[in-house]
């Protein structure tokens, strides 16, 4: 019974969701909304992206494999600047 | 109107808006164009829900629209001006599914020259009267035209030991066609951060970038001015730079949005003007600031416009109605279109995708 509690355990850690809240710096029109979605989107183990302009803020669904600094860099490929306001696991 | 798989037709006669009093020196001739607007909604996924926000001319003096027809296959649309800048928008929306997404439109339009007396403007001018409450919005700051900061330093350095209105106008005109230059590299008409242009001290850009540069230093030095979002229609008599057609009057404009601005002064009114087609001269026929045809043209474009062109709003940094995902809006120059959160990219009309055309009555 451990072990199967302990499977259990481990199989929904590895598969455990991720956000992360991200301030974008930079965006000054909606376009750079998509922009930025669609660059974050690009990185293998992100499976969502939301960008908002008026809150100028990133909302990034991902897996265990993603790291912040890919997800920065995501952002500043396309010319912005992030910062990482939270991560929590879903 | 919700019924799906319907072509919809719909046709309005726009009426005429009463006259400004600026309006003193429109052309006896007119020119007539028909414009076409097709789009065609692009998508990268199968089954997608759609959202177009369409800016619409209005009318005045010098530009009528004489005819108004549109019909696709949309599922709701309203031809709506609820926003703070009364932009007349045709709003048209398509349920999630995997049909073409197709909005077709026509207008005639009619423009005659606009040109504001000099001798009334500088008349006026001296005459030094109030301001009217309804023009004191353009005198506010918005996201991309600060008025304080940098801005007023620049506008105080430019107008200093100045009074009189129109003659701040012409230092900050002369101040803004000398300094700023055409950036061929700028995407579409360009952002228009006036105040991230001074911050900078780059002053490379297009039309919406000079022209909100103009705007934020008038409204700085206490001249109540805009931006006016609209697009070229056909050839232009002064130079190829400034609008063509082929000759039979025929143009493809799907990327000839231009932005102009305008200038108020108590007792001639809105006054136009068009600092940014300075640079553009200057760039497309390669000439020098003081060459005789720059001179000629900055000469005519500090109190008037060709007509080659119909106007759409005076908006910047504002919500359109229904209220999109992405908000606040920088402006209303192109057609503006959503997939879920997604903004249509108004800059590319192949991927977008939407086709315009003008045909001028020779």
């Amino acid at each position: 019974m451990k072990i199967f509690l302990s499977l259990i355990l481990a199989f929904t850690f590895a598969f455990a969701q991720k956000v992360a809240v991200i301030d974008v710096e930079g965006m000054t029109c909606p376009l750079c909304t998509t922009a930025i979605k669609k660059s974050l989107k690009q990185i293998d183990g992100v499976s969502n992206a939301k960008v908002r302009l008026n809150t100028r803020q990133a909302t990034v669904y991902f897996d265990e494999k993603v790291t912040k600094k890919q997800l920065l860099k995501a952002i500043e490929a396309v010319g912005y600047k992030g910062k990482i306001i939270s991560i929590k696991t879903e | 109107m919700l019924r799906r798989d319907f072509l919809k037709t719909s046709m309005v006669t726009m009426g005429a808006i009463s006259l400004a009093s600026s309006e003193l020196l429109a052309g006896e001739k007119s020119r007539k164009f028909k414009v076409v607007l097709d789009f065609d909604i692009k998508y990268d996924e199968k089954n997608y829900e759609a959202k177009l926000w369409n800016p619409l001319p209005f009318n005045a003096e010098y530009q009528k629209v004489k005819f108004f027809k549109f019909d696709g296959n949309y599922d709701n649309y309203n031809i709506n001006r609820d926003n703070t800048y009364d932009a007349k928008t045709l709003f048209t929306s398509w349920k999630k599914s995997d049909k073409k997404k197709l909005l077709h439109i026509e207008m005639e339009i009619e423009t005659r020259y606009r040109e504001v007396s000099m001798k009334l403007i500088k008349k006026a001018s001296k005459e030094n009267l109030p301001l009217p409450e309804n023009v004191k919005l353009y005198l506010e700051p918005t996201e991309h035209i600060p008025t304080d900061g940098k801005i007023k330093e620049v506008a105080d350095k430019i107008t200093k030991n100045m009074t009189d209105r129109f003659e701040k106008v012409q230092a900050i005109y002369d101040w803004v066609t000398e300094t700023t230059f055409r950036d061929p590299k700028v995407l579409g008409c360009g952002i228009g951060d006036a105040g991230k242009m001074v911050e900078s001290g780059y002053f490379g850009g297009k039309c919406t970038d000079i022209s909100s540069l103009f705007v934020a230093i008038l409204r700085a030095a206490g001249i109540p001015s805009r931006e006016v979002f609209g697009i070229r229609l056909g050839k232009s008599e002064f130079s190829k730079a400034l609008g063509k057609s082929d000759a039979k009057g025929f143009a493809n404009i799907s990327t000839w949005q231009h932005c102009r601005a305008e200038y108020f002064i108590p007792g001639a009114g809105w006054i136009p003007s068009d600092p940014a087609d300075i640079t553009k001269l200057e760039l497309v026929e390669r000439l020098d600031y003081n060459d005789p045809k720059v001179k000629k043209l900055r000469a005519k474009y500090i109190n008037s416009w060709e007509m080659n062109w119909v106007g759409f709003n005076y908006a910047r940094d504002f919500e359109l109605s229904p209220k999109p995902t992405q908000f606040p809006l920088n402006m209303l120059g192109y057609p503006y279109g959503e997939i879920d959160d997604e903004v249509l990219n108004y800059y590319n009309p192949k991927t977008f995708s939407f086709n315009f055309t003008s045909q001028e009555e020779l």
